[in-house]
């Protein structure tokens, strides 16, 4: 294989890889701090209903 | 306080003349300006009378287009106009007036002496070209109905007008925020790197990430607004307009501004096209479609001659 194709694909990897886990972060940074309290009430009546539809 | 609003609109300001006035600069004391006329002239409008036999000789002009100065125009006249102030060159060929051009004037003469040489810039008005870019986007080229692409999601929310609006509003945001995203990643990361051939792959991620974090945040800050948008924002993810107009901004290297009206006018054409739809799919509801027909078979025809009207537009040019 020619060397330089192995560094673009081990380059391009990194790349990627580091925007991959920037806006991983990012993302869930933001739904730390833009979360939204649901009320665990909803869920439980939810579940105890019959659920058929 | 009051003296950083000012400055902000001082640089607001010098910014917009930026950009309107950025076409028609004069560059030369001596030239007023360079225009384009017609499609294979181009029109100089000097401060003063000009010598006919100097604006005459064709040897005085070399004109090239900005990326390639070894390539020159071939001038076929040039004539004085009854205003002895404008010349007006003609060309063999068309002009490709998208790109600048270069216009050197050797020696000017002007009531028997020299002004000395002058090169100048002749481009479009930016301003017109990115509107045309809009209105292409919007009508000419319209994703819908010219490309057939977001059918999908186009049949399935167009059943009705309140709808139909949402979809396109939660549409047109997340088009434009998804946009400049790939934009600038394509510019400053994979064109660097030597990634274009991952693009596809990158703009799917970018996509479903302007999603989940438009979704994120609107679901705190604007309540309202979420519940009256947040059920299509899932479904802008299936959208393919969403990937074709990323992959439209990379193959024609387009710069910010460009990339921004394409998107504005990708999301304002869908926005037009379900309005359009939901419209008539209103009306059909209570028309008396044959039984084999009814709903989505008598959709896809009305889309259909929705796209036959459209072609109207087709090759059409502004500015």
């Amino acid at each position: 294989m020619d060397p330089e194709l192995i560094n673009l694909a081990i380059e391009g990897l990194a790349v990627l890889g580091c925007i991959g886990l920037v806006f991983g972060i990012g993302l869930a940074l933001a739904a730390h701090k833009f979360a939204v309290e649901i009320n665990p009430k909803i869920e439980e009546v939810k579940e105890v209903l019959a659920g058929a539809q | 306080m009051q003296n950083i609003k000012h400055y902000r609109m001082f640089l607001w300001s010098i910014l917009i003349y930026g950009l309107i006035f950025s076409g028609c600069t004069p560059e030369h004391r001596f030239i007023k300006k360079a225009v384009f006329k017609g499609t294979n002239r181009i029109s100089i409008t000097f401060a003063g009378p000009v010598d006919k036999k100097w604006a005459e000789d064709l040897k005085n002009y070399a004109i090239y287009e900005k990326p390639d100065p070894d390539i020159l125009l071939t001038i076929s006249s040039a004539k004085v106009t009854d205003d002895p102030c404008t010349v007006i060159l003609h060309f063999e060929d068309e002009l490709n007036q998208d790109k600048p051009h270069v216009l050197t004037l050797k020696e000017i003469i002007s009531e028997g002496k020299s002004i000395g040489s002058a090169v100048i810039t002749v481009k479009k008005l930016y301003l017109g070209y990115l509107f045309s870019i809009l209105i292409g986007a919007m009508l000419i080229h319209n994703f819908v109905f010219t490309k057939y692409l977001g059918l999908c999601v186009f049949f399935g929310t167009s059943q009705k007008k309140s709808t139909a609006i949402g979809m396109g509003i939660t549409f047109t945001l997340v088009m434009v925020f998804s946009a400049m995203m790939s934009w600038f990643l394509y510019q400053f990361v994979l064109k660097p790197f030597r990634l274009d051939f991952l693009q596809i792959v990158v703009f799917i991620g970018m996509v479903s990430l302007s999603v989940q974090a438009v979704d994120t945040i609107l679901r705190k800050i604007n309540p309202a607004l979420f519940k009256a948008f947040g059920v299509y924002l899932v479904l802008v993810i299936a959208n393919c307009i969403i990937l074709a107009v990323p992959l439209i901004l990379a193959d024609n290297e387009y710069n910010a501004w460009e990339s921004m009206m394409l998107a504005f006018g990708a999301g304002l054409g869908f926005l037009i096209a379900l309005f359009l739809m939901s419209s008539v799919r209103e009306r059909l509801e209570i028309a008396k479609v044959p039984p084999t027909y009814k709903g989505l078979p008598i959709a896809f025809v009305v889309a259909g001659l929705f796209a036959l009207a459209f072609m109207g537009f087709s090759g059409m040019a502004i500015f």
